[in-house]
């Protein structure tokens, strides 16, 4: 046996034994206790995506000198949410404030026990500050326990390429597209105007799936589930209608037929693949703008949605039952989700405001987009923020909707089963969901 | 294996078989057919990963762009992983080296040490304890998931780089792996030589066994070191932002306002791959320094 | 596997060491000691640490079953094995199970048939070995979840590479998702690019083990490369085909990451659950939802029962099939 291998084994022993011994030291960027020096609370924030805290956090501790936030980001929703249920299932791990997404939120509003009342610890001064839905779908049915106060809101307004609408022949500038489509009938005839001109490939709408939850927002004050958390999806009549005017759309070839989240969604964009879509404020930098790219910058602009409010996406900040440091962390929740710490994150991370006076600040408010054609964004979404309607969603909304039924009116809308039959079967499944 | 006895110490083999004039000889060159096999192989093999770094290249709408030709945002792309303030991504580098080295070099041990007790030497319960192990290895990762976590949060582990270590040290799949090599790769004959040379157990693996084995240990070191450094699944629930490896760090690092970036996602993993091409250098080397003596085991 | 010869008789191997002038009897005690004990010692640092860390989990992971357990509101009853009846019952898992299978042959027979092809093309003397060698193991250095990402794009439905390479020749784009085989074959091509080489490689360590001599001699006798192949090689790593068999059974089973990623990320796998796998439907019922712990837990030991059905299967097929040392 060679020297050299002889010594290439004792270093591998010896690195073994070293690096057993390394191992509880090795690399942490913060080596600070739970609790600091002179008497120091030292808090725990963990938000998924990018919240846009850096600045908000070092405001809070300066105002705070007793409390230090230490910011865990978690990577995104869908990493995030599975290691939030085994953390509070095994009554350790969670933060003292946790970022938790609007459809998270309202699962967690029914077996809301692993989380603390926001209104015990005086969130309801509050209550003013926000709009009454955005409130709503933090608090339990009965009123008595509020586990999240609101971060940021998606807003909704409807994205539009200029360039094809002027190919088609229809007005371009956003006041005259706004008033056009005034509700959604008119929106679509709009549509069938757009297609009849022949002279655009691209389609008018992504997907027949993007008009569902806005429609049925605006026009109902419940969606699939009734306030006793019952599944109504299948009797709701607004459902049905938005799902038929949908799948109507696609059959006239007015949807892109593009499956949202997909590879081929993402690249329609940059392919001009349609000329409208709706989006709520946090698609327009960072997907619509992103996927479309610089050639792209001053096609696209904004107008009001149809039906005038809406909303889409958005999230909260709560405080896990866990926790041993409730009062600290109700003020840094507080800080977070007021004006200024909405303004900062909006700053950051271009997070829209969803407190009333956030919405309100000339900061947001004045807020146009160079990309967007200098679109007034700040007013547009303000106000589909401010006129939306409360609407009761109930826990499994999301769950029901982003999982069961949105997948099956696509694979309908694809042509690969009948509109009856993926009625038939979402409502199946959703109902099978429900129950259990 | 019919073959002579050989000296338990000449492991390395006489110069004559090792290559030139003997018959058999030409079998072992490569005709082009061959060398074109390879190289589609290998083509197929390096495409999906050169267009990854393409897009590492490109701005995020041209993600989706085909023809995949590069573009000049390498650098820029880069820098955004770097430029953070907290050093997320080197700390992920760091940690992510030192819990995939310490994992390699335990499972080559312990395996290779387990596999030629499985594979050579005769014990009461052998064939049931290798059942057990190989049933070990059947049992769906997802589910132990929580059970471990619970045990970690007992240990007070969480957060610490134990945690992704030292459940790792042993894997069910190197004792298996490494046993069915010693099978065929350790003949008999050389590990009774070794008994009458008066050898212990301990000095027959350290001088006759693992030599042997070397070749199959670099490949074990080589897919175990891959697979660790490639890891998300555990060290992203047990660990926390503070203590990333460096899968973490890229997911951090690449999730912007409910959307990912993608072109910074790609430039990241580019940059994470580079120190597994250092690995497989040293790897390397061994695996085809093996070959020729493997060609003379017995 | 049934290489069974072991050490030597104890008494020979006992006969004390010629360099060694120590005592014979306690030489003798020791060496019968060694060989008596020390392989309990070599294979106990596995079942220590697996003892410690691999067998709660696994306890738990039974005892859970038996309960309804939601982790997202607590509740935690014992069911007994309602759990295990509702899911026999279950047509989601049934479908899933359906998909895990055809993914895993799809992907495995080809994949280890290409890969013992592999290793045999690498076995020779050739220029840039190393860079060949490593060439084909390239596709496991990166994450599953980025290249996921790559595959998404090659097989995306519109803007894909594939279809796109399909319409240049008049070929109708394929619907890479809505179709359910369409769908397996796409993930079976990711599975396959990822670890054809790695087995590849497995093979080769093994070959490398392989005594030229044989193969010299069998020149003599006039047999041919491919005979020789079949004839020397095969059979003499019968043991390491035997173990990719059992561990690409053991991985193909609990195929997660590419089919996620391929359905975009949701675990639904498709919209009618085309090519949603078993462990995709554990991570369903398990994080998503209510969090049906206890029902995950209950599927997660019957997705083990299966490994072990098929695992055998196969191993009995393959031990049949390639013939090994005349034992």
């Amino acid at each position: 046996m060679s020297v050299i291998r002889r010594r290439l084994r004792t270093v591998a022993v010896a690195a073994l034994a070293a690096g057993v011994a390394l191992g509880s030291t090795a690399c942490s960027k913060s080596n600070d206790d739970e609790a600091g020096e002179g008497g120091q609370v030292k808090l725990v924030l963990q938000t998924f995506s990018n919240f846009g805290y850096d600045q908000a956090i070092k405001d809070f501790e300066a105002a705070n000198p007793t409390i230090k936030v230490e910011h865990q980001r978690m990577g995104e929703l869908r990493d995030f949410q599975p290691k939030l249920v085994q953390w509070l299932a095994a009554g350790s791990g969670a933060g003292d404030v946790v970022g938790l997404e609007e459809g998270v939120l309202l699962q967690y509003v029914q077996n809301h026990d692993k989380f603390t009342n926001l209104l015990d610890l005086g969130a309801g001064e509050l209550k003013a500050n926000f709009p009454e839905w955005k409130w709503n779908n933090a608090l339990t049915p009965d009123g008595k326990k509020l586990i999240g106060l609101g971060t940021d809101v998606g807003g909704l307004a409807m994205c539009y390429r200029k360039d094809l609408f002027q190919q088609a022949g229809l007005p371009t500038d956003r006041e005259t597209v706004s008033q056009r489509i005034k509700t959604w009938d008119d929106y679509i005839a709009l549509g069938r105007e757009y297609k009849a001109s022949g002279k655009v490939k691209a389609a008018w709408l992504d997907s027949a799936t993007s008009l569902m939850q806005p429609y049925v927002m605006q026009n109902s004050e419940v969606f699939f589930f009734g306030k006793d958390n019952s599944f109504i999806g299948d009797t709701n009549p607004v459902i049905r209608k938005a799902w038929d005017t949908g799948l109507q759309m696609a059959a006239e070839g007015l949807t892109a037929k593009a499956q949202r989240w997909s590879a081929d969604w993402d690249a329609a964009f940059k392919n001009n693949a349609f000329a409208t879509i709706p989006c709520p404020a946090w698609m327009t930098e960072g997907i619509i703008a992103q996927r479309s790219g610089p050639t792209n910058a001053g096609k696209w602009d904004i107008a009001t949605i149809p039906g005038g409010g809406g909303n889409w996406g958005g999230s909260y900040l709560a405080i896990p039952a866990q926790t041993k440091h409730p009062k600290e962390a109700y003020l840094l929740a507080k800080y977070l989700t007021s004006k200024e710490g909405h303004l900062a994150a909006f700053k950051e991370a271009g997070a829209m405001p969803s407190s009333i006076p956030g919405i309100e600040d000339p900061a947001f408010k004045g807020k146009t987009s160079e990309y967007f054609s200098g679109a007034p964004v700040g007013q547009i979404f303000g106000d589909s923020v401010k006129n939306m309607k409360p609407v009761f969603l109930g826990a499994k909304h999301q769950q029901v909707w982003e999982t069961i039924v949105e997948p099956q009116m696509q694979a309908a809308e694809r042509g690969q089963l009948s509109s009856a039959a993926a009625w038939t079967k979402a409502m199946d499944e959703a109902k099978k969901v429900s129950a259990g | 294996m019919t073959t002579t006895q050989a000296l338990p110490r000449s492991v390395t083999p006489p110069p004559r078989a090792r290559r030139g004039r003997t018959p058999g000889a030409r079998l072992w060159e490569a005709s082009p057919l061959t060398y074109l096999a390879l190289i589609l192989g290998c083509v197929l093999s390096v495409f999906p990963i050169v267009w990854s770094f393409i897009i590492a290249s490109r701005d995020n709408s041209a993600v989706y762009d085909m023809p995949p030709t590069p573009g000049g945002m390498l650098f820029e792309n880069i820098d955004r992983m770097l430029a953070n303030e907290d050093a997320a991504f080197l700390y992920g580098l760091v940690n992510s080296a030192v819990v995939s080295t310490i994992v390699t070099v335990s499972v080559i041990f312990f395996s290779s040490l387990a596999g030629f007790a499985l594979a050579k030497l005769r014990f009461r319960g052998r064939n049931g304890l290798l059942l057990v192990i190989v049933l070990t290895m059947m049992v769906p990762t997802q589910l132990g998931i929580i059970p471990l976590y619970l045990m970690m949060v007992e240990l007070e582990w969480t957060g610490t780089l134990q945690a992704v270590i030292v459940p790792f040290l042993v894997q069910g799949f190197g004792v298996f792996m490494m046993r069915q090599y010693a099978l065929a790769a350790v003949s008999d004959e050389l590990i009774e030589a070794a008994r009458l040379d008066g050898c212990s157990t301990w000095r027959i693996y350290w001088n006759v066994v693992l030599p042997a084995l070397r070749p199959a240990a670099a490949v074990l070191g080589l897919l175990t070191f891959m697979q660790t450094w490639n890891e998300f699944l555990w060290p992203f629930v047990v660990l926390t932002p503070d203590t990333p490896t460096v899968q973490y760090s890229l997911k951090i690092l690449s999730s912007g306002l409910y959307q990912t970036d993608y072109t910074a996602l790609f430039a990241g993993t580019a940059l994470a791959t580079l120190p597994l091409l250092v690995v497989f250098l040293v790897f390397g080397r061994q695996i085809i320094g093996g070959i020729m003596e493997g060609a003379v085991k017995s | 596997m049934s290489s069974t010869v072991g050490a030597a008789p104890p008494r020979r191997a006992a006969t004390p060491a010629r360099h060694r002038p120590q005592p014979r009897r306690s030489s003798y005690r020791l060496g019968r000691w060694d060989l008596k004990y020390s392989p309990y010692l070599y294979v106990a640092p596995f079942f220590v640490l697996f003892g410690i860390f691999g067998l709660f989990p696994l306890l738990y992971t039974v005892y859970v079953s038996l309960f309804d357990y939601e982790l997202l509101s607590g509740t935690r009853e014992f069911a007994g094995l309602e759990n295990y009846r509702v899911l026999l019952a279950d047509a989601q898992f049934w479908n899933a199970a359906y998909n895990t299978v055809g993914i895993f042959v799809l992907s495995t027979v080809p994949q280890l048939i290409v890969a013992l092809l592999l290793a045999n093309l690498l076995n020779r003397q050739m220029r840039g070995r190393t860079l060949l060698r490593m060439g084909i193991v390239v596709p496991n250095i990166t994450s599953v979840a980025a290249v996921g990402i790559i595959f998404a794009l090659i097989f995306a439905d519109r803007y894909g590479l594939v279809n796109w390479l399909l319409g240049t020749v008049g070929i109708d784009p394929v619907a890479w998702r809505d179709n359910r085989y369409a769908s397996w074959l796409a993930i079976a091509f990711m599975v396959d690019w990822r670890w054809t080489g790695y087995n590849a490689l497995i093979y080769l360590g093994a070959m490398q083990a392989i005594p030229r001599d044989l193969y010299e001699s069998a020149s003599l006798d006039g047999a041919s490369a491919w005979r020789q192949f079949w004839q020397i090689t095969v059979p003499l790593i019968r043991p390491t085909i035997l173990f990719t068999v059992i561990i690409s059974t053991i991985g193909g089973f609990q195929i997660f990451t590419e089919p996620l990623m391929y359905g975009h990320g949701m675990v639904r796998g498709g919209a009618e659950h085309e090519f949603q796998t078993l462990a995709m439907y554990i991570y369903e019922q398990t994080f998503t939802g209510n969090a049906e712990y206890g029902y995950g837990a209950a599927m997660s030991w019957l997705l083990f029962l299966m490994i072990i059905i098929f695992a055998l299967i196969n191993f009995a097929l393959v031990r049949r099939s390639v013939k090994g040392e005349q034992k």
